[in-house]
């Protein structure tokens, strides 16, 4: 993890309020995992006064670059969604946890929830990388068509796409979950892992979904956190192993089975359970 | 201001102040820098001159219900709720690498009770490696329903006086800003005993979401941090020394540069606690102090006591 300094060399507006920051000078992120993320601040002055939190997209080792997709939501996205290339904005990372390497004997099902998409998009382009792409299908759900994007992108890696829409313009009509549903029958039998980044509620139903099959389900997670490492204690979430874990250190991603319908402030169970 | 220049290598910045040494006056606030390690390899601990830790209870404790945090203008809300490993964790996990991280090490400590208080005070005191210890009496007492036991000027004199006799090391009082009468407090804590004063904690504020008509965090108030209450510490801060409080300040609100820590110095701080710009900044001490030697070797400065208290007015 370093902390360090880097210029935005790309601004690539995606309609919708998305966009994709491509970040030179940061070789420093070159062995960043999918899940991993950053944190990032621009010349802000004193307001807003906290970097950001995104997870990454991609990295490439080759030219130093990391790309981050997000979603304009509040006042510091918005002022980097304006950003042009050449501002120059603080890095911290790679930082927190990441998802289970592809393996060749398993399926991983990725389900992506609108601006959820990055670190899935990254595991995708990891098993393209590893020529295991075939295992991996990603699920990839939206308010409208707007929400789902760089799908050339990713149909460019190989990789199986399952899209929905909630108002239908785009793939199945519906929630994500319903084609995860239907995913996860047609896998039964074989050995499949659920990975999954959105909107927290999407997160618990595909986290529900996957106990309900006996399918191991790492999630990543989103709370409000201040520093990324661990220190201002905000991104508490309510845990199996402990009281509380920490989004940005002992997360982003989660083996779902730790967080899920964890009612906050129970002590922890004594033995048997992940440290 | 128009002395000539000074060579920076020269800049003494150097301080005894409050029972310890610092190698320069810029240390890192309770609550935002952890218990140092999570800042290895971001900022050079030996360029600080003193680290003080996250509030150490008698016992663990484990935190509020979430959300927890919120940003505001120029600032930020926190109700975290003192989690921490409390004095056995501390000493066993933390303690270690803190007795070899190359700088000063303050603990913060609290307690719900007088006892609890002087139990974490004794216990703490006993720890080699600890070079001063801060009180946060801006917990709750809950035996007096509840209230914070520093915002009554005779009930922190009897807390201040009844941890003195199991405190040998310094003993810093970190003071709270909800009060009408800051000066009254900083005197009870000289009348305890103490060696010291940390000024300001932060200020208990609130945050609505309009949208979903909620609080932003779960506990509804929580302390108000970062630059937007810098006036109002720098305030508290000039009026404690203007009144000629006999203990040492360790000025704490909203500093993000060196700049906003000569304006602490200038109102009468002996040191500063840099906070919640550790978390904008993961370097940010280090920047201040490098910043603060080049700032004092241009203004023809060459110790940075002179600035103490040098307010014009």
């Amino acid at each position: 993890m370093r902390y360090f300094q880097a210029r935005i060399s790309e601004n690539r507006v995606l309609g919708g309020g998305y966009f994709v920051l491509r970040l030179a000078n940061c070789s420093s992120l070159s062995a960043a995992k999918p899940g991993q993320f950053v944190m990032i601040r621009g010349a802000w002055g004193r307001d807003p006064l906290l970097p950001r939190a995104f997870s990454l997209m991609s990295v490439d080792p080759s030219n130093g670059t990391a790309d981050v997709l997000a979603k304009t939501v509040g006042r510091g996205t918005a002022l980097l969604e304006r950003a042009l290339p050449g501002a120059e904005v603080d890095v911290l990372g790679p930082l927190g946890t990441s998802f289970p390497e592809p393996q060749a004997d398993t399926v991983d099902l990725l389900v992506a929830g609108g601006v959820g998409l990055p670190p899935l998009y990254m595991q995708g382009e990891l098993a393209a990388a590893r020529s295991l792409v075939s295992r991996s299908e990603l699920l990839y759900g939206g308010r409208g068509a707007p929400d789902l994007v760089l799908l050339h992108e990713m149909e460019a890696m190989g990789l199986a796409m399952h899209l929905t829409t909630e108002d239908g313009t785009v793939g199945t009509q519906g929630l994500v979950t319903r084609v995860l549903e239907a995913r996860l029958d047609k896998h039964r039998g074989a050995r499949v892992r659920v990975m999954g980044c959105g909107p927290n509620a999407m997160l618990w139903a595909v986290a529900r979904l996957a106990r309900e099959r006996d399918v191991p389900c790492f999630i990543s997670l989103e709370e409000q956190m201040a520093c990324g490492i661990g220190v201002c204690l905000g991104c508490a979430i309510p845990a199996r192993s402990r009281p509380y874990r920490y989004v940005c250190s002992n997360g982003p991603v989660f083996d779902a089975a730790d967080v899920l319908d964890v009612k906050p402030g129970v002590p922890p169970p004594p033995a048997g359970c992940p440290a | 201001m128009t002395a000539a220049a000074v060579d920076p290598a020269t800049v003494k910045l150097a301080i005894e102040t409050g029972g310890v040494a610092f190698r320069n006056p810029v240390l890192t606030a309770s609550g935002t820098f952890g218990y140092g390690r999570e800042f290895e390899g971001l900022t050079d601990l030996t360029a600080l001159g003193g680290l003080v830790t996250k509030g150490i209870s008698p016992a663990p404790r484990f935190g509020n219900a979430t959300p927890r945090i919120c940003e505001t203008a120029s600032g930020m809300l926190n109700s975290i709720g003192l989690e921490n490993v409390g004095v056995a964790g501390f000493e066993s996990e933390k303690l270690p690498y803190l007795r070899q991280c190359g700088t000063r090490v303050i603990v913060n400590f609290f307690g719900t009770t007088f006892d609890e208080y002087v139990a974490c005070g004794a216990g703490l005191d006993k720890l080699d490696g600890v070079d001063a210890l801060e009180m946060n009496v801006s917990c709750p007492n809950i035996k007096a329903g509840g209230i914070e036991f520093g915002t009554d000027p005779r009930v922190l004199a009897e807390l201040v006086r009844a941890c003195r006799p199991v405190v040998k090391k310094p003993l810093w009082i970190k003071l709270t800003p909800n009060t009408s009468d800051i000066v009254a407090l900083a005197r009870a804590c000289a009348d305890g005993g103490a060696d010291g004063l940390s000024i300001i904690n932060t200020i208990t504020g609130m945050a609505i979401d309009a949208r979903t008509r909620r609080p932003k965090i779960a506990t509804i108030f929580g302390g108000l941090s970062g630059p937007a209450i810098k006036p109002i510490a720098l305030r508290m801060v000039y009026q404690v020394h203007r009144a000629g409080v006999p203990l040492p300040i360790s000025g704490i609100g909203g500093i993000q540069d060196a700049t906003d820590a000569i304006e602490f110095f200038l109102a009468g701080a002996t040191t500063v606690q840099v906070g919640t710009q550790s978390f904008v900044d993961p370097d940010a001490s280090g920047h201040i102090v490098r910043d603060l030697q080049a700032r004092l070797a241009a203004d023809g400065i060459s110790d940075v006591r002179e600035l103490i208290g040098a307010l014009r007015t």
